[in-house]
């Protein structure tokens, strides 16, 4: 057996398991399939991940316990909740979590009630069951062909969430979710479809962790928004990977009429390497707004893209970046903006702070405009903490370790006012620990 | 009176070119000191010097400070043995805010617990006329000169240091900050806070009983005169040229 044979034959392996595991419909595993297909045959072109084939894996037979409720997860996980103050979020203001394990999802009380109004979490699993309209979604915003880890996401997806709020449904509590996954035996590959339809709110605030074991080093999650008329809709990403973990988050949105996507990613273990091009198409008065914030040290290699695409009069797009970047880690940012009708915005930002000199940053703003009344711009600041500031803050007393923290600090937090409180304290702490060189 | 700072035969040099070149000069504890001089003088690099600024190298001399070699300490060490230095000139500081920033200096410099910092923060920064949403403002980012200086004085305040060296706190300020910051320097006095006052003009003493004040003028980086009250006039009057002039200073 040839190695494309035995890649097919382990990739079929594992289609055959999600298929029957999840009892999809048809035209789900006929979509694998073509992932398979388009596996073989995509371009490759991922500048750290040289070969894609090391992370395909022999399924296994481990059979994990269901999660009914968060006491069932296991211990290490529950910690990691309380590190991050999710129970404590959830006692004191009975916000919507669901917490998703695998292919379980954790319902309190709050998401039972809001069932009723219209707002429906399901895994996605059960949602390819339950929503056959989900045909015209899934898959939609991406080509499975576009590359060999698109396409191996195709064929192996598995876990993750469908969210739909519907019309004029308002949403008042971020509604959190966390993926944290525990089954080594599967790729790491959840999809995640969000449906906002036309004039409803919500705001998802997603955390992305695996605090336990893994055999897998590689995540490939893909996330698929359709925000309808008038909708809005704000998604925080808070990813705190482990450092060998090498994450390919996938992020495209369709903005329609006069509707709104905030997209706030904060990178605090953004893994060994994070490379990531979301994409946004904006309808007419539309407006998108991609915040990321970035942590980089040790050897990590941090590739942040983003491209909107302004296609309606009036659309809009605004993508701000803060970087920190300490020891050998490098740091790319890169957004497109392409203006494609009349009277469209669209403002690039890109800041860093850089730690020492062997830390390196690199910013390269693209805006393409294809009409003559479009406003485009960028500004981009990359630099070090100016000594005289330093001395001030130490003149008063703080040493130099604690006034480099608050400079830092102060260089984040702008970026932070879409995160809850209890998340920007443990977010600064990670922060903090990192300059003072704590891990 | 007991010394409390106490400068020998200092030579500072500032990317190899020498500023202060042998200066000498005692600061008894609660004691009231003005130091005057044209402009390049070295009365910044001086005070810069004192608080050990990475940048101005301390080619030979001693700065003692109760009695202790201040020299070779970082800047926060020399702060949390006593010493404060207004800036002439405060830094901007993007994106912290000043209530942050002096919560975590008295939690860090004074041991204070968060809400009796928070309390006496208030307390303070009423009396400087910063209103408490003023405090939620990034440090001196937007401030006009009064303000700047009026935050200056704040910080000496709430550190309340043994030795409070003041940069020029009267350049650029509006008439009521000057007389407020002039104020607040005579309760520091009378509190017992030895003062070092750097200045070009002698306004900002309107608060200050003038028997209780050393003046000192300096030139091309030395002490040339040290005197009372009169020579601040006499500056005033005749300006540095010609009082130079009469004492022989120029030899």
């Amino acid at each position: 057996m040839n190695d494309a044979q035995e890649i097919r034959y382990q990739i079929e392996e594992q289609i055959e398991l999600l298929s029957e595991r999840n009892k999809e419909p048809e035209w789900m595993t006929r979509l694998r399939y073509r992932g398979l297909k388009a596996f073989l045959e995509a371009p490759h072109n991922d500048p750290v991940i040289k070969d894609p084939l090391e992370f395909v894996i022999h399924r296994s037979q481990e059979i994990f316990p269901e999660v009914k409720s968060l006491d069932d997860l296991p211990p290490e996980m529950r910690s990691l909740l309380d590190r991050l103050g999710i129970a404590e979020v959830e006692k004191k203001y009975v916000t919507g979590l669901a917490v998703q394990s695998d292919t379980s999802i954790v319902l309190n009380e709050f998401l039972k009630q809001w069932r009723e109004k219209g707002l429906i979490v399901e895994s996605m699993e059960d949602a390819i069951r339950n929503h056959p309209h989900l045909k015209e979604r899934f898959m939609h915003l991406f080509d499975p062909g576009e590359s060999k880890l698109a396409a191996y996401h195709t064929a192996v997806w598995n876990g993750g969430v469908y969210i739909r709020v519907k019309s004029g449904l308002k949403v008042p509590m971020p509604l959190h979710l966390f993926f944290l996954i525990q089954n080594s035996a599967l790729a790491q590959a959840p999809h995640i479809i969000i449906e906002a339809e036309p004039g409803s709110e919500i705001h998802l605030i997603e955390g992305c962790t695996s605090p336990i074991l893994l055999r897998h080093s590689l995540h490939l999650d893909m996330t698929e928004a359709y925000i309808g008329e008038g909708a809005k809709l704000r998604l925080s990403v808070l990813q705190n990977w482990p450092e060998y973990v090498h994450t390919r988050p996938m992020t495209r949105a369709r903005v329609g009429k006069n509707a709104e996507f905030i997209n706030t990613t904060v990178g605090l273990g953004t893994g060994k390497s994070n490379i990531a091009n979301p994409k946004y198409w904006v309808d007419k008065g539309g407006y998108v707004e991609l915040n990321t914030i970035i942590l980089g040290k040790k050897d990590f290699y941090i590739d942040m893209g983003g491209e909107m695409y302004l296609q309606g009069i009036g659309a809009r797009g605004l993508n701000a970046s803060k970087s920190v970047i300490m020891d050998n880690s490098r740091v790319i940012t890169k957004g497109i903006i392409k203006a494609m009708a009349p009277k469209t915005k669209g403002h690039i930002s890109c800041d860093a702070l850089i730690l020492n000199s062997s830390a390196k940053m690199e910013t390269y703003p693209g805006l393409v405009s294809h009409v003559d009344d479009a406003e485009l711009s960028h500004e981009a600041a990359i630099g070090k903490i100016r000594e005289e500031e330093l001395f001030y803050l130490m003149s008063r007393g703080l040493k130099e370790e604690e006034a480099t923290q608050l400079i830092v600090k102060g260089f984040v937090d702008p970026l932070l006012k879409d995160i809850p409180m209890e998340f920007v304290v443990e977010i600064r702490k990670i922060i903090e620990m990192a300059v003072s060189g704590g891990f | 009176m007991e010394s409390l700072l106490k400068i020998e035969n200092l030579r500072v040099a500032v990317e190899n070119k020498e500023i202060i070149n042998g200066l000498n000069l005692n600061v008894g504890r609660g004691e009231f000191h003005i130091v005057m001089g044209p402009n390049g003088s070295g009365k910044s690099t001086l005070a810069l010097a004192l608080m050990g600024h990475p940048k101005y190298e301390i080619k030979e001399g001693k700065i003692e400070f109760e009695g202790k070699e201040i020299v070779g300490l970082s800047p926060d060490e020399r702060a949390r043995r006593g010493i404060f230095m207004a800036f002439q000139h405060p830094e901007e500081i993007e994106g912290v805010k000043i209530i942050d920033y002096l919560r975590l200096l008295l939690e860090k410099v004074k041991g204070m617990e968060p809400l009796k910092a928070q309390e006496i923060i208030a307390k303070k920064a009423k009396e400087l006329w910063f209103s408490p949403d003023m405090l939620h403002r990034y440090i001196n980012v937007g401030f006009s000169g009064g303000e700047r200086k009026r935050f200056e004085i704040l910080q000496a305040l709430l550190l309340e240091p043994k030795l409070l060296i003041l940069d020029e706190p009267d350049s650029g300020v509006d008439v009521d900050s000057l007389s407020l910051i002039s104020l607040k320097m005579r309760e520091f006095h009378k509190r017992g806070m030895a003062i070092l006052l750097i200045t070009h003009y002698g306004r900002i003493l309107q608060h200050i009983d003038p028997k209780i004040v050393h003046v000192h003028i300096l030139k091309e980086g030395r002490i040339v005169l040290s005197g009372k009250e009169e020579l601040v006039e006499r500056i005033e009057k005749e300006g540095f040229k010609k009082v130079f002039e009469e004492c022989g200073c120029n030899e």
